[in-house]
């Protein structure tokens, strides 16, 4: 099993998340995040005014899979979450030890 | 086992209740089921015969028992009874506990009661409740006798003072959002604590022990007991369902519970309301009453035996108004009936001073709503003091609920009825929509007090208004931003605001969603989306008002509403446009595709024949305008030789037509191109300036005829030959100008009232330019004479906007040193700045006005 971990564009987020509902993953868990990689936060000026804003706000998404899925999911993530601009996001795979469902006690593909 | 036959009778009353026994019935049949119960246990206990008294409390004891609720009890006793107490609590408490009851249990002397009713205010209360069951009658007399001697005569107003501060406490506590959403029936405001804490102080106090003895007597009206009866009995009816649902002591209505809770009490969905949120209004509008009604009862009651105030003297702030111990009052029935809108000016007088208006005045607002009618609502000595609440009231939040309380909110503006009280089911709005709207008038009003990139408001009486109404339209099925743009079309008439106030209010209220939905759903980065966006805006004030608009309203709708993360999204999306509707020159390309992008774009657009070398345009350049442009400029270089010529290129746009100009770059360039375009009876809009780094310039130039003709009548040709001999300096400008404008406007010479001319540098706006404004009054060859005189200063203009606002001109400026930096030297500013006011305030020729 697998984390997958994507930090992508705020309006992605409905697209990435209808894509991967039709690709069967029903389960996930999203927050609002707020950072900042070569997308530097900026500098506004308004009306004489100086507004820094130095770090981005962006959605993060974390799903569970089974291992023969990561490549199924991540690519689809990578197509849907793309606009071709500076702050697209990443994507991140780590390992995952056990997955235990709090209700049944299931573990394992089972619990995902 | 004893205790199976009590869970059977327990079984059969839920039984009973699923049969639909339910409300008073149902509590009066559990109270007699355990009283039965205790009493034979007691009887059948032969240690317990004598010197004890078996005595039911508090809820118990009023014989209101829940089917969950705790059984209060307490085993009096006498002293010296002691060693046989261990058998008889044995044998009355086990089986109740056994059974799964939550049992409250004390066992004291008459004595210990009274000292532990001295210490604890809740056994107090618990203890006036108290009701014989079973063992020794004159024990418990005794005991209830001594109990009102010790703790309540002579304690009356320090019994009163704790009640008050119980209640508001735990008003506090229970205010709290989370008990918005799922309301504590016993212990949020208007829930059976409050009903309980009026019944206990009229007990107490007055010996009154009935709601009707207490509407007899005067402390409430006989429609305050009818709606507070019917309030109650609701609430008895939802408890009852609440306890068996949860299968345990829980008061709070769970969202869970709601929807099975509305089904279970036949609400069915309607066109636009679901069931469950006609239900949540329902309860809402009941605990409202409940606490209405108590409020206006502890105030009396405080008034009537409480403390004296300071302030007795009595201040008339105008006639029928006045001040007495720190309230406001209503004093002239007959003058209300002549002038009602004296009920509104009650609370633009308690929003300017920040009293309260007292509970009798309270009650006189609501007794006379009748006249509010359609008249009155009409009336601009309403709407005078209802602005002055929204605009100026100190705690417009109290001031407005009273507002609404009392029904004068609904009476004046009746589309509020729709939505008093209507909840929304989800866990997001934690406010039903009334609360939600005066909230979000009182986040305003912060909002104008803190530091925004947004503010100063035009009309923040527009403002404070569309907050007020922004959600009146929910409660149907359609959109209902779009619904309440409708209905306030109507409010704003009767409330007498312009056409264009009217205006805009209805599209702050149709748009109050717009800036938050599209900074969380939409690219930020699409240009061309932004420029979309600021068409629909149309002007700063507009969208400051909607920004300021969605904070508000955001944090008046939940805990989870309004994040540092979604107002950084919104600021960000509020400044692009903002800057796009500062400066209407920003019709380019999509920016962060980057200008290797648009010079690879532009590789493939060109033929390989011609040699090119693409290191010589400027990156600013290369963003400013469409690949296929910089393509056609390229090819059009080549066509460039002569160093006194420059070619000329015109397009019809529609609104505008464009003239691009291609030359070597030479001083004054752009001085002479303004000179022979008003010589053509050319007006400058906007203009983008580039120089390429081998010298080329190249201007676009967006213009307008001064007198009214086509495209195909301007002499096109005629523009470029003059052009050409102004190169080649063969061409007298200047006196041209002035020839060309006295002939054509000899004679009028009239001259308005003139603004003096003003010239701000400012190098803040823009990272990369030095912005320099020029505000001057209109006369041939201005522009003429400022882009020469900038030129003597050898300053690089790559931007300009030219516009005109009534007689005075604004022309923009974006330029750079011949360094290619800021202007920062301050001496130099100064100079610039001098130079311009002198060419700015000349007044050429005869002085004839014209636009050139």
């Amino acid at each position: 099993m697998k984390k997958i971990e994507a930090i992508i564009k705020p309006f992605k987020l409905d697209e990435v998340k209808d894509a991967l509902n039709d690709m069967g993953i029903k389960g996930m868990t999203i927050s609002e995040v707020k950072g900042y990689g070569r997308q530097k936060g900026h500098k506004e000026i308004y009306r004489g005014a100086e507004y820094i804003v130095d770090f981005i706000p962006k959605v993060k998404i974390e799903i569970i899979v089974e291992t023969a899925m990561v490549d199924a999911v991540v690519t689809k993530i990578r197509e849907t979450a793309n606009t071709g601009k500076i702050g697209d996001g990443k994507i991140f795979v780590l390992p995952v030890e056990e997955v235990i469902r709090v209700r049944t006690g299931e573990t394992g593909n089972e619990a995902i | 086992m004893v205790d199976v036959e009590l869970r059977a009778k327990r079984d059969a009353l839920e039984y009973l209740w699923r049969q639909g026994l339910s409300g008073r019935p149902l509590l009066r049949r559990h109270s007699q089921l355990i009283d039965d119960y205790l009493v034979g246990l007691f009887s059948n206990c032969p240690e317990a015969a004598e010197g004890m008294s078996l005595v039911a409390l508090g809820g118990y004891g009023r014989g209101e028992l829940f089917p969950y609720s705790d059984i209060d009890l307490l085993l009096l006793h006498a002293p010296g009874s002691e060693d046989r107490l261990g058998v008889v609590t044995e044998a009355l408490f086990y089986p109740l506990w056994d059974a799964g009851l939550e049992v409250g249990h004390g066992v004291r002397t008459l004595d210990a009661c009274l000292v532990d009713a001295r210490q604890d205010f809740l056994f107090q209360v618990a203890m006036l409740d108290a009701r014989f069951l079973a063992g020794s009658q004159p024990l418990c007399t005794a005991m209830q006798q001594a109990f009102h001697q010790e703790l309540i005569a002579g304690h009356r107003r320090e019994f009163l003072q704790n009640m008050m501060q119980h209640r508001n406490n735990r008003h506090q506590r229970y205010g709290m959002h989370s008990y918005q959403l799922e309301p504590h029936i016993k212990k949020s405001r208007g829930g059976f604590r409050d009903i309980q804490a009026m019944l206990w102080v009229s007990h107490a106090l007055f010996n009154l022990r009935e709601l009707q003895a207490i509407e007899e007597a005067g402390l409430i009206s006989l429609q305050e007991k009818e709606a507070f009866s019917q309030a109650w009995d609701f609430l008895i009816k939802i408890r009852n369902r609440l306890h068996y649902l949860s299968g345990r002591k829980n008061d709070q209505v769970f969202f869970e519970y709601q929807e099975e809770m509305a089904r279970a009490f036949k609400y069915s969905d309607t066109r636009g309301a679901l069931g469950v949120e006609r239900f949540m209004q329902d309860l809402y509008r009941h605990l409202q009453t409940v606490a209405t009604t108590t409020d206006l009862f502890f105030e009396h009651v405080d008034e009537t035996l409480g403390a004296p105030r300071a302030n007795p003297v009595e201040q008339t702030i105008e006639p029928g108004i006045t001040v007495r111990q720190d309230r406001l009052h209503l004093t002239d029935q007959a003058l209300i009936e002549k002038r009602p809108y004296l009920l509104m000016r009650l609370f633009a007088h308690a929003g300017k001073t920040g009293l309260e208006i007292h509970h009798r005045s309270r009650k006189i607002v609501t007794a006379n709503l009748h006249l509010v009618d359609d008249k009155i609502r009409h009336s601009k000595r309403m709407a005078k003091p209802f602005f002055d609440v929204l605009e100026n009231a100190k705690d417009v939040l109290a001031v407005l609920s009273v507002m609404l309380d009392t029904g004068l909110l609904t009476a004046y503006i009746p589309e509020f009825a729709q939505i008093q009280a209507l909840a929304q089911h989800d866990v997001y709005h934690v406010f039903t929509v009334d609360h939600h709207l005066l909230q979000t008038v009182a986040e305003l009003k912060k909002l104008s007090l803190s530091k925004t990139p947004f503010a100063g408001v035009e009309s923040p009486h527009v403002l404070a208004l569309a907050a007020l109404l922004h959600d009146i339209g929910k409660g149907h099925h359609e959109d209902h931003a779009q619904r309440g743009s409708v209905l306030v079309t109507g409010i704003a008439k009767r409330l007498g605001l312009t056409e264009a106030e009217a205006a805009c209010l209805s599209f702050l209220v149709e748009k109050h969603l717009f800036l938050t939905v599209t900074a969380l759903r939409r690219d930020l980065e699409d240009d061309a989306f932004i420029r979309q966006c600021a068409e629909q805006i149309q002007s700063q004030e507009r969208l400051t008002m909607l920004y300021l608009l969605s904070i508000a309203d955001a944090k008046a709708t939940g805990p989870t509403a309004w994040t540092e993360w979604k107002s950084a999204l919104l600021l960000e999306i509020s400044l692009k446009i903002a800057h796009l509707l500062e400066r209407k020159d920003t019709l380019l390309p999509d920016k962060s595709q980057g200008a290797d992008w648009m010079l690879a774009q532009v590789r493939t657009l060109m033929s390989k024949a011609t040699p090119v070398d693409y290191k010589i345009l400027p990156e600013e350049y290369l963003l400013s305008f469409p690949p296929a442009e910089v393509a056609h400029h390229l090819r059009l270089r080549a066509g460039l030789k002569n160093e006194k010529k420059a070619i000329t290129e015109s397009a019809d746009h529609g609104l505008f037509w464009s003239v691009l100009i291609m030359a070597h770059d030479s001083t004054g360039l752009l001085a002479k191109i303004c000179g022979t375009l008003a010589l053509h009876g050319l007006n400058v809009v906007s203009a983008q300036i580039f120089t390429w780094e081998d010298g080329t310039a190249v201007d676009v130039l967006n213009v307008r005829p001064a007198a009214a003709q086509t495209y195909a009548e301007q002499n096109w040709q005629a523009l470029g030959e003059d052009l050409n001999l102004a190169l080649k300096n063969r061409l007298g400008l200047s006196h041209r100008l002035v020839d060309k404008f006295r002939a054509a406007f000899r004679g009028t010479g009239q001259k308005n009232v003139q603004a003096a001319p003003r010239v701000v540098i400012d190098n803040m706006a823009s990272e990369q330019f030095t912005i320099i404004e020029v505000f001057a009054n209109d006369r041939p060859g201005l522009l003429y004479d400022i882009t020469r005189t900038l030129a003597d200063f050898e300053l690089n203009i790559h931007r300009a906007r030219i516009s005109s606002d009534g007689d005075q001109v604004v022309d923009v400026f974006y330029t750079m040193d011949s360094f290619a930096t800021k202007i920062n030297s301050p001496s130099f500013q100064e100079e610039i700045t001098k130079a311009l006011l002198h060419i700015a305030g000349n007044e050429a020729g005869t002085g004839a006005r014209v636009q050139w």
